[in-house]
């Protein structure tokens, strides 16, 4: 397996078409749960996990079930309702074995059910890594390791974004603007900062 | 617990079976759209040819662009390293390399800059980047001379250049 | 009644807009608004998804236990996405081309799950409807207010029709920081007016000032 083409997914997800910033996909909880760094984190990792995990899930899926059968319409109704599952059977897991990690994110495992970077990781998985529903050479490492790297992009904006919040707390701005709309400018500024990534290569 | 059960697979089944009744009635129609489109974007890259037929060479997939028996050229998938990613299209040519027409199927180039590859003026049919192309030979193609860069997309524009020329001179010396 | 009824039209067009007010489902919003045309087809997509859902998960608002109502909520909606990801790719497959990825992701919009949450699972299949439609046509009107503020200032077009001659287009609208920019000032905007009512109000309530 070609090395090159890991590390170029890995610059691709992180950097250049960072999950938040450049794609859109996990923006509501980028604003809402970035106002601090420490629960900011938390999510971030939560979803890190999340992502990979369900990119081994549904790829395994819609490689040995959907396009066997022939349903590969299936996708999205069967991608959501194995992903929600599974993020309710992991919250159940960890909310048993340790209260520890529960504390850390496991309050945040049910808001990810709804977020879009994880259906949007898989559905981008189905869309790359099969090509007319033929399977492309390594394509379950590659999923694997797209899911991972999403997270960690995912994971990179969160904890830039609730630093810079945070000193904001202690800064005057007109009113209008308070919090979220200027949370909004924040990141279009990160973006256009994040854009001087594209065209990187190797 | 089991009344629950029931329940989500009610739900379910009845979920599956509109599905497949969608499914049934909207397939055929996605699947002549796909064909009708394909046989479009040929018809685009090669004015004047009537039919197609795919062929393969040394693995690769290529199309013999006929008019009734006789043969004119041939289409070929181009795939070339732009500025986002990759830019795949389809080029079609006559056997001295002559370019008759390029179509774009899919890039990542950024919008408003690189993009502009494959955008048409208001009113135009086709992009004016790649209409440059037409009636060019593809072994001698020169950026600035044949063809002009995009403003502040040089790398997309010599990316298009490049694959072309080295895809169309490559196939060539194969096919002979 | 037609009062009431028109209440549940209105109030997803203004008071609580989706997209300025409740902040919901942006990520679809900033994602395909960089033209008008994808803006209404995001818009017609997601109140066809809305509609159907909202009316079967009302009509079934008996029959669904509490317990299991996400689950069910996220089937019936799933569904919906599903047969509207079909019918888009039979009938307008450029449309659906450039939409991309954020078809199937309606599923995950939290509008459409938030509506079945917060109205249709206690309100009658009409208010539903009502309430689906106002909600999709208020979805609709602030995505194409968001394309149109960038679809100009990046493309210098509306509704790829070129509007004024020698403009040179600012390219940073269209791309991923000018739709965050774009929504960022609205948002603002709405709670500067939100804010000067608020301030009114209470200046009145006062009674000391009214004095002066």
């Amino acid at each position: 397996m070609d090395v090159s083409k890991f590390v170029m997914i890995f610059i691709s997800m992180v950097f250049i078409n960072n999950f938040i910033l450049s794609k859109f996909l996990g923006l509501c909880s980028f604003i809402g749960v970035s106002k601090e760094t420490r629960p900011a984190v938390s999510m971030g990792f939560a979803v890190m996990f999340v992502t990979t995990m369900s990119s081994i899930i549904t790829w395994l899926i819609y490689r040995f079930i959907l396009i066997p059968f022939n349903i590969t319409y299936m996708r999205t109704i069967s991608f959501i309702l194995v992903i929600a599952t599974f993020v309710q059977l992991v919250e159940m897991f960890i909310r048993k074995t340790s209260p520890h990690l529960y504390k850390f994110f496991g309050i945040y495992l049910p808001l990810i059910t709804v977020n879009c970077a994880v259906l949007g990781v898989a559905v981008l998985n189905s869309e790359e890594f099969f090509i007319n529903s033929k399977i492309v050479p390594g394509s379950f490492a590659l999923s694997v390791v797209q899911g991972l790297f999403a997270g960690v992009g995912y994971c990179l904006a969160m904890l830039l974004m609730s630093g810079i919040r945070e000193r904001l707390e202690l800064v005057e701005v007109p009113r209008s603007f308070k919090d979220v709309p200027l949370a909004f400018v924040i990141a279009s500024l990160m973006s256009l900062a994040f854009m001087g990534f594209s065209g990187f290569r190797f | 617990m089991i009344r629950y059960g029931l329940i989500l697979l009610t739900i379910c089944l009845c979920s599956s079976l509109v599905l497949s009744t969608t499914y049934k009635f909207t397939h055929s129609r996605i699947e002549a759209q796909s064909i009708n489109e394909e046989k479009d974007a040929l018809d685009k890259v090669f004015i004047g040819a009537t039919e197609f037929e795919q062929k393969t060479i040394e693995g690769k997939d290529y199309y013999l662009a006929k008019k009734g028996a006789k043969v004119l050229g041939y289409i070929i998938k181009v795939e070339a390293r732009g500025y986002g990613g990759a830019i795949k299209m389809l080029v079609g040519f006559d056997f001295n390399g002559e370019i008759k027409g390029i179509k774009i199927l899919s890039h990542s180039e950024t919008p408003g800059l690189g993009a502009k590859i494959n955008e048409s003026r208001y009113g135009e049919d086709r992009p004016w980047f790649l209409k440059q192309f037409e009636g060019k030979n593809a072994k001698e193609l020169e950026l600035g001379k044949d063809v002009q860069a995009i403003t502040a997309a040089t790398i997309s524009s010599r990316a298009v250049l490049e694959g072309v020329k080295k895809e169309v001179v490559d196939f060539l010396s194969k096919v002979k | 009644m037609i009062k009431k009824l028109f209440y549940e039209f209105k109030k997803g067009i203004t008071v609580e807009n989706p997209t300025f007010a409740l902040v919901l489902g942006l990520c679809p919003t900033l994602a395909v608004s960089t033209t008008v045309v994808n803006a209404i087809g995001m818009g017609v997509a997601a109140t066809f998804v809305l509609l159907g859902s909202n009316i079967f998960i009302s009509a079934l608002r008996n029959f669904i236990p509490d317990r299991i109502r996400i689950p069910c909520y996220i089937v019936i909606i799933a569904t919906f996405v599903t047969i509207n990801e079909m019918i888009m790719k039979a009938y307008f497959p450029a449309l659906n081309r450039s939409l991309g990825i954020f078809v199937p992701l309606i599923v995950v919009n939290c509008i459409v799950l938030g509506r079945a949450e917060a109205f249709a699972c206690k309100n009658s299949v009409l208010y539903s409807i009502l309430d689906a439609l106002g909600m999709g046509v208020g979805f609709t009107i602030a995505l194409v207010i968001i394309a149109s503020i960038r679809e100009f200032l990046g493309n210098g077009t509306i509704l790829g029709i070129p509007l004024v001659k020698g403009f040179e287009p600012v390219t940073m609208m269209v791309l991923a920081p000018g739709a965050l920019f774009t929504i960022g000032i609205l948002i603002g905007i709405m709670n500067f007016y939100h804010l000067k009512k608020k301030d009114k109000k209470e200046i009145k309530g006062l009674g000391c000032h009214g004095c002066k």
